[in-house]
């Protein structure tokens, strides 16, 4: 397992731990895999692309491990990736990213840009206008969401009306210069790619503003639960986000889950998008060993490719040819209890699209369905 | 066509080992690798990282890593007309990396992680692709001042043609009698031709 539990990407990849964890849990619960027990090796790779590399070549050579859950940022994905690659070895991948990306040797588990960004910039462009201020932490994923923004809310006749990156440790004051510069563009909402820490300071920034999201709303892609709550609800309440996952959503599997890992964690908890994929790679991986009985990669993926599984979001599947997933967008407005209120949702999932360049809006397989508010 | 084997080997690499390469590459193992393999292959290799605001010395091609980190390269040393042939080294395949790449103007691509086999073959044909293009830029300008010549000429003849009453084939023989005289080129005469008339139909003269 490579999770970071410090530095700047810590508290989301915290809760993807917890979620392997838990599903661990689950799986030893109920017999473990034939009978044997899975027992997870962790390392801190500490938000670090250069530890993320020699921990995954330690987890590989000193650890006799087959197969990895791990990685949140692009950095991070691509530094493991030629290690799993060179030993022909398995890694699950439970996080957005910006897609363009094809290994045999990982499975993503995270939303493509077609799974996300599409659904975002229709409803944001509908409902508030097509004038965007963009602004991201400093690296690929932002980079290349905000391409795909710029690109489709010029389909609606709307522009780019300022755009800004920071450093993923920016602090307080660099947001406040970033917010008085927003209030004087004026656009109809503002496009966040800020990941990690520095993802609060924009929030807060916001509302000392004194801004108001009913009329300029944050629409975001990364700031799901875990960001929330260390920001504060009060900061976050009334800003968009979408995602497959949303801690509220209201299904039977959903609140299965949830109760189980209230009883796992010993009290309330709060999970988010990256979670929930950590969750459910863990048992479509424990479901494929059943099957090939060993956790050899050339095993796994003809098990792997094409399953299905009942996860909180819905029933998810990877497709064989991308090694991504079905998933099922939505859209949800952060509300006062740090949660989210889902305005719209896909009723079917969305196949992933990785290597899409050219997005359009009101494609029918993207459509999501509008909910009663 | 001649059959491999007959053929004797391209300049191309014969000239490897006299081949002046700067690579642009974060000091890492991707950097060093392929570093080592151009050293390996006997170029003169030199590695910079960060990017230098210009150029000292002259470099035949440059390896240049297009990442997250660089993908704005806006050095003008990189835009100039003797600017050495590039190479992005790239570790992601998305957009706005690839956006990045070709505007660097590279004339072929490598992938990170860096393989030893591959670098050779990459080097080879960026500098035939390279060079085709220079070539083909060069006779496109000849071509076109060679053009530009002919239509100045055509100019000159009309020019004389209707000041002078005379043959198409006299006013030619015209020009080229008085670029022999004044040791000049047949264009140069046919220019001033057309500028000495430009001048006169604006300060109204009529010659006829």
């Amino acid at each position: 397992m490579l999770f970071s539990n410090t530095g700047v990407t810590a508290p989301i990849e915290r809760t993807q731990l917890s979620g392997t964890l838990f599903a661990i849990h689950e799986v030893n619960a109920a017999g473990g895999i034939n009978g044997r027990e899975l027992v997870p090796v962790l390392y801190d790779p500490q938000s670090d692309a250069v530890q993320y590399a020699s921990l995954a070549e330690r987890l590989i050579l000193n650890d006799d491990v087959n197969v990895i859950f791990g990685c949140y940022m692009s950095s991070t994905r691509k530094a493991v990736l030629p290690i799993v690659e060179k030993w022909n070895r398995l890694l699950f991948y439970p996080t957005i990213y910006e897609g363009f990306e094809f290994s045999n040797n990982v499975i993503y588990t995270g939303a493509a840009p077609n799974q996300n960004s599409v659904q975002l910039a229709d409803f944001m462009t509908l409902n508030f206008g097509s004038r965007v201020y963009l602004v991201g932490s400093n690296y690929i994923y932002p980079f290349e969401s905000n391409r795909i923004m710029t690109d489709l809310v010029e389909q609606r006749n709307g522009k780019t009306v300022g755009k800004r990156y920071l450093p993923l440790t920016a602090g307080y004051e660099e947001f406040t210069s970033v917010v008085s510069d927003i209030r004087k563009q004026q656009p109809d909402f503002i496009f966040s790619t800020v990941v990690g820490e520095s993802t609060q300071h924009l929030y807060r920034a916001y509302a000392e503003a004194g801004l108001n999201p009913k009329e300029m709303p944050i629409a975001s892609l990364t700031t799901c639960e875990a960001e929330i709550k260390a920001m504060g609800a009060e900061y976050a309440a009334g800003h968009y986000t979408a995602a497959p996952y949303f801690q509220s959503i209201d299904s039977d599997t959903n609140r299965r889950v949830l109760d189980l890992y209230k009883e796992f964690m010993g009290g309330e908890v709060v999970t988010n998008m990256c979670w929930e994929a950590a969750y459910f790679q863990v048992h479509m991986f424990a479901n494929a060993m059943r099957q090939s009985g060993t956790d050899q990669v050339e095993a796994l993926l003809p098990e792997l490719l094409g399953a299905e599984f009942q996860a909180p979001q819905g029933r998810v599947r990877i497709d064989p040819a991308t090694h991504h997933t079905c998933l099922y967008p939505r859209i949800g407005r952060a509300n006062s209890k740090g949660q989210f209120t889902i305005v719209r949702e896909a009723k079917r999932p969305v196949h992933p699209d990785p290597y899409l360049v050219t997005y359009s809006l009101g494609d029918w397989t993207t459509q999501i369905d509008t909910l009663d508010l | 066509m001649r059959r491999t084997g007959t053929r004797s080997t391209p300049e191309l690499l014969k000239d490897l080992r006299s081949l002046r390469v700067a690579v642009f590459h974060p000091r890492d193992n991707d950097g060093e690798q392929l570093i080592r393999q151009l050293q390996r292959i006997g170029c003169q290799v030199q590695a910079f990282w960060p990017l230098p605001a210009e150029l000292n010395e002259p470099f035949d091609v440059a390896f240049l890593a297009v990442n997250p980190e660089t993908i704005v390269l806006d050095l003008p040393w990189i835009k100039s007309e003797d600017a050495p042939i590039r190479v992005a080294v790239v570790n992601y395949e998305n957009p706005t990396i690839v956006d990045g790449m070709l505007r660097l103007g590279a004339s072929a691509v490598i992938a990170t992680p860096i393989r030893s086999f591959g670098v050779l073959s990459t080097l080879i044909l960026a500098r035939q692709l390279a060079g085709d293009l220079r070539q083909e830029r060069k006779r496109v300008a000849k071509l076109e001042s060679k053009l530009q010549s002919i239509r100045k000429i055509t100019d000159a003849k009309s020019v004389l043609m209707n000041s002078r009453k005379i043959s198409e084939e006299d006013a030619y023989a015209v020009i080229r009698d008085q670029a022999m005289v004044k040791r000049v080129t047949i264009e140069e005469i046919a220019t001033a031709i057309v500028n000495a008339n430009e001048i006169l139909s604006m300060v109204g003269v009529n010659r006829s």
